[in-house]
C-alpha cells in the first residue's frame, strides 16, 4: 500500500493534503507536476489521471482520486482512527460539507487574485479580490462569535476538523494576491490555532507560530 | 475635514479580547501600520509594524511572552522597550548598540486598547467614561472616509436598537471621532459611544462600547454586529460613487545615525540613570536583594540574559551586579548583593546603609556574559551568589523553551538565593546542596559529559569554582569557545613593576608607562576618554585592541585563546612583554 501525491509546491489545494496527512503521520509520495510555468496539469498524461485538469490529485493503491475536499474526507475516513476530522454524524458532516464549499469559494477568489498577481493568470483582479473580502468578513464574524460562544474551530465540535484544513491555505496566502487580512483579527487568532495543531507542516509563505502560553 | 498623519489624538486601535496571549495583532492608524501584542505580563506595545533590520511587518513574527521574534532572521526584541535582545547571525554576541524599534504609547481601558503618535499628552479618558463597566462591540472595519462614518452613526439608534429597544434617540459629537447616542428605555437612559479609528483616509474602524447589557449578551452583540453591518454596507455603496481620496502618506523615519555609523571608537562612561531601591529584602543567609525602578514609572533600559549594572555606592565607589531578571522585564531590575567582608566596602555600604526609597545611580546594563540561544544543548552552573546572572539566562531560556539545565551549588539550604523563581523553573534545575569541595569536581564531569556539537556550558560564581569547570571542561574536550564564564573579581595579585612605551595609533600619541601605574592610569592623565569599570581586569568594559607587540595579559575576562590571540588587552590590569605596543585606540 502506498500513497502517492501528484504535487505543486506553491498549490495551496495540495499543501491541504500534505498539512492533513502530516498531522494524521501518513506516509506518502510526491510526484511533483510542474504546474507554473510548465502547465503540466494541461497535459496529456495528466489529463489521464484528472479529466479535469486540475491538481491535486491523489493515488491510494491504485484508486486515484482528485478534487481537495474529497480527498481531505477521504484520508479523514481512512487514516484517521479518532473519526474526529471528518465526522459522520449528520448536523457535522452537513456542517463540515458548507465549509468545504465555502473553502472552494476562497480558492475562486483569493486564489486566483494570487495566481493573477504571481503567475500572471487573466483574472479580473477587483473582483476577486472583493469576492475573498466578501468571504473573509464572513469568516471573521462567525469565528469572532465562535470565540465568544466557546467555539474555536469553524465547525460548532471542540476540535478542528477537514473544514479547517480546506479553508487555511488560500486565506492564509491572500497577501500573495494583495488580499490584506488586518480587517480579520478572528481569523489571525484562528490561524493561530490551525498553526498550533501537533504535526503542522508549513508551505511557502505560511510561517510556523509559536508556541501557545502554558495553560 | 482632513486627517493628518500627525495627529496626536488617542485613538482605539484594538479589542483587549483581540490580544490574547501569544499573539500579534495587526493594526493601523492614520497610515502607520502597527504590530499590537500583549506579553504575559499583561503590558501591551504598541510598535511600528517594522522590524527595524530587513523592514519585514513584525506582525507576522512570534510573540514569545517576553519578547517579540522578528519572522525573517529572529531578532528578538523586549517587551516594553522594544530594544533588541538577540540577533541569532551573532549568537555569541550582545547585541551591541541601542537597536530599537519604534514604539508608540498605548493604554487599555473600557476594554479597548488605545494608542496615538509619539508626542501625545497624557491618555484622558472620555467624559461619562466612570459612569459604567463598558463592553466593547465586536468592531467594524469600513471602507469609507472618517466624516461619512461619523454621519451615519448619529443615525445608528434607529437602524439597530429599534426592533429590539424601541424608542428616539439623543446623539452627540464627543472629541476625537467619536459619537454618544443615547437611548431612551424604559429602564432608564442607555448609551452607546462609538469611536472611529481612522485607518487611513478611506478606511476606518468602528469601535462602539455598551454601557448596559441584558442577560443575553451575546445576542445583544450579535444585534449590534448586524446593525452595524446594514451601516457599513451602506456607506461603501455610497463611497463606490464618490472619488476615492489619496491614501494618508505618513513619513518613516530613516534609521537613526546612532544606529546606521559606527560607534565611537571611545565611548565614553556609559549613561547614568537613577533607580530607586523600591524594595529590598534578604532572599538568603548572606545574600540581600534589591529591586531597582525607574524614578518616573517608566520601564529601564533593555537588558539581555547575563548583563549586569555599575551601582555607584554613597561612598563614591562602583560595584557590578548582574540583573536576575526574565525577558521583557523592564519595570524592575532585580539585584542579588553577598555580604563580602573582604570587599572594600561596596557590599557593605549597599546592605547596611542603603533603605527602600532610597535613590541610586546606576549604569545603563552592559552584557560581558552574552548567552547564546542556537545550543542543543545549555548548562548553567552556579555558586553561591554567582546565580544571579545564570537566573536571567535561565529565564529566558525557559521562555522561549530552549533545552538547559541549571546546576546550583550551595553550601547549606539557607543559601538558595531567589527560591521563587528557582523553584518556577521546575525540573530543569539541580540543587547541589553542601557538596564537599572534593566532590565538585567529579560532579561536574558528571554533569558536563563528553563536549558534543553546539553544546555550551556557562559558569558563575567563585573563582575556585570557575577554574574547577574549566579545567574539568578542558579535560572533557570542551573547546574553550564553548565554556563561558564570568568573573566577578581577579583574585590574582597584579604585576605592576614593568615599563614600556604604549603607542595609540588612532590618536598619535606615544605614552611611557611607568612602573606602578597602568595604562589606563597613564591615557587617562593624557586626557583621553576611556571607559573602564571594575579596574582588576575581571569585567571587559576597557578591553582594547592590540596592534603591536605581546601583550601580560593579567586579567581574568580574556579566555586562554583569547589571551594566546594577543589580539586585544584589558588597560586596567595588563600590560607589556615587549618594549613598545601598539594599541588601536
Amino acid at each position: 500500500m502506498a500513497i502517492t501525491l501528484y504535487d505543486f509546491e506553491l498549490s495551496g489545494n495540495c499543501y491541504k493534503l500534505r498539512l492533513l496527512m502530516s498531522i494524521l503521520g501518513v506516509r506518502y509520495d510526491i510526484i511533483p507536476v510542474d504546474f507554473y510555468p510548465g502547465r503540466q496539469h494541461k497535459s496529456d498524461w495528466f489529463l489521464k489521471l484528472n479529466p479535469l485538469g486540475q491538481l491535486p490529485v491523489l493515488v491510494d493503491d491504485g484508486l486515484v482520486l482528485r478534487d481537495s475536499g474529497a480527498i481531505l474526507a477521504y484520508l479523514a475516513r481512512k487514516y484517521d482512527p479518532s473519526g474526529l476530522w471528518f465526522p459522520t454524524e449528520p448536523v457535522q458532516l452537513a456542517e463540515v460539507l458548507q465549509w468545504h464549499a465555502f473553502a472552494d469559494d476562497i480558492t475562486a477568489t483569493a486564489s486566483a487574485a494570487r495566481l493573477a498577481l504571481g503567475m500572471f493568470y487573466d483574472f479580473d483582479l477587483p473582483k476577486v479580490q472583493a469576492g475573498a473580502h466578501r468571504l473573509f468578513r464572513l469568516m471573521d464574524e462567525h469565528l469572532w462569535f465562535g470565540e465568544r460562544e466557546g467555539r474555536a474551530w469553524l465547525c460548532a465540535a471542540p476540535h478542528p476538523t477537514t473544514a479547517d484544513i480546506a479553508c487555511f491555505p488560500y486565506v492564509m496566502l491572500s497577501e500573495e494576491g494583495n488580499i490584506s487580512r488586518m480587517d480579520y483579527p478572528a481569523i489571525r487568532r484562528w490561524s493561530d490555532r490551525v498553526r498550533r495543531i501537533p504535526g503542522f507542516t508549513v508551505m511557502s509563505g505560511i510561517f510556523p507560530a509559536g508556541r501557545a502560553a502554558a495553560e | 475635514m482632513t486627517l493628518s498623519t500627525t495627529d496626536t489624538t488617542w485613538y482605539p486601535v484594538a479589542s483587549s479580547t483581540d490580544l490574547p496571549l501569544r499573539h500579534v495583532f495587526h493594526g493601523q492608524l492614520l497610515g502607520r501600520e502597527l504590530a499590537i501584542w500583549r506579553a504575559d505580563d499583561g503590558n501591551v506595545n504598541v510598535w511600528e509594524n517594522r522590524c527595524l533590520h530587513r523592514g519585514v511587518r513584525l506582525s507576522i513574527g512570534i510573540n514569545e511572552g517576553g519578547e517579540l521574534k522578528c519572522q525573517y532572521h529572529g531578532w528578538r526584541y523586549a517587551n516594553r522597550s522594544a530594544g533588541c535582545t538577540y540577533i541569532p547571525a551573532h549568537p555569541a554576541d550582545a547585541p551591541a548598540r541601542r537597536i530599537t524599534n519604534t514604539t508608540y504609547p498605548a493604554v487599555e481601558a473600557f476594554g479597548l486598547v488605545w494608542s496615538a503618535n509619539n508626542g501625545a499628552a497624557e491618555f484622558a479618558p472620555f467624559d461619562g467614561s466612570a459612569s459604567a463597566e463598558w463592553l466593547a462591540l465586536r468592531p467594524m472595519p469600513i471602507n469609507a472616509t472618517t466624516e461619512d462614518v461619523l454621519k451615519a452613526l448619529e443615525g445608528y439608534a434607529v437602524t439597530a436598537e429599534k426592533g429590539i429597544l424601541g424608542v428616539a434617540t439623543v446623539t452627540e459629537r464627543l472629541p476625537g471621532l467619536a459619537v454618544k447616542v443615547t437611548v431612551e428605555l424604559k429602564e432608564g437612559h442607555r448609551s452607546i459611544v462609538f469611536f472611529v479609528q481612522p485607518v487611513d483616509s478611506n478606511r476606518c474602524v468602528v469601535r462602539g462600547l455598551l454601557d448596559h447589557t441584558f442577560p443575553d449578551i451575546n445576542a445583544q452583540l450579535r444585534s449590534h454586529n448586524e446593525g452595524l453591518v446594514q451601516l457599513r454596507d451602506r456607506l461603501e455603496r455610497l463611497a463606490e460613487k464618490k472619488p476615492i481620496p489619496e491614501p494618508l502618506t505618513p513619513s518613516f523615519e530613516k534609521v537613526s545615525v546612532e544606529l546606521s555609523t559606527m560607534p565611537e571608537i571611545t565611548i565614553g562612561s556609559a549613561l547614568t540613570l537613577r533607580a530607586m531601591v523600591k524594595r529590598k529584602w534578604a532572599t538568603a543567609t548572606g545574600i540581600t536583594a534589591f529591586e531597582l525602578t525607574a524614578l518616573d514609572g517608566n520601564h529601564l533600559p533593555t537588558f539581555q540574559p547575563g548583563a549586569h549594572i555599575d551601582v555607584h555606592l554613597p561612598n563614591g565607589l562602583s560595584r557590578q551586579y548582574s540583573i536576575t531578571n526574565g525577558p521583557g522585564e523592564l519595570l524592575s531590575y532585580t539585584i542579588g548583593v553577598k555580604r563580602d567582608l573582604a570587599s572594600k566596602g561596596g557590599s557593605e555600604v549597599l546592605i547596611d546603609t542603603v533603605r527602600e526609597g532610597d535613590v541610586l545611580a546606576i549604569s545603563e546594563p552592559r552584557n560581558n556574559f552574552p548567552l547564546r540561544r542556537d545550543t542543543i544543548r545549555t548548562v548553567l552552573i552556579a555558586g553561591g551568589i554567582g546565580i544571579t546572572p545564570i537566573l536571567s539566562m535561565a529565564r529566558f531560556l525557559a521562555k522561549s523553551n530552549l533545552p538547559y539545565e541549571l546546576h546550583y551549588i550551595v553550601r547549606s539550604e539557607d543559601q538558595i538565593a531567589f527560591r521563587d523563581q528557582i523553584d518556577a523553573l521546575g525540573a530543569n534545575v539541580t540543587l547541589h546542596i553542601g557538596l564537599p569541595r572534593a566532590a565538585i569536581a567529579e560532579t561536574i564531569t558528571k554533569t558536563l559529559g563528553a563536549h558534543s556539537f553546539a553544546q555550551h556550558v556557562y559558569i558563575c560564581g567563585p573563582g575556585s569554582l570557575l577554574e574547577t569547570v574549566r579545567t574539568t571542561a578542558a579535560d572533557l574536550g570542551w573547546p574553550d569557545e564553548a565554556v563561558h564564564y564570568e568573573y566577578f573579581r581577579n583574585d590574582r595579585v597584579i604585576d605592576d613593576s614593568s615599563a614600556f612605551e604604549v603607542e595609540l595609533a588612532r590618536s598619535a600619541m606615544t605614552l611611557h608607562i611607568p612602573s606602578g601605574k597602568t595604562v589606563l592610569e597613564v591615557m587617562r592623565e593624557a586626557g583621553l576618554q576611556v571607559s573602564s569599570s571594575c579596574e582588576q581586569g575581571a569585567c571587559g568594559t576597557c578591553l582594547t585592541g592590540v596592534m603591536e607587540g605581546t601583550p601580560d595579559h593579567q586579567d581574568v575576562y580574556l579566555n586562554a585563546s583569547e589571551k594566546r590571540a594577543n589580539n586585544c588587552m584589558m588597560t586596567c590590569v595588563s600590560r607589556s612583554l615587549t618594549p613598545r605596543l601598539v594599541l588601536d585606540i
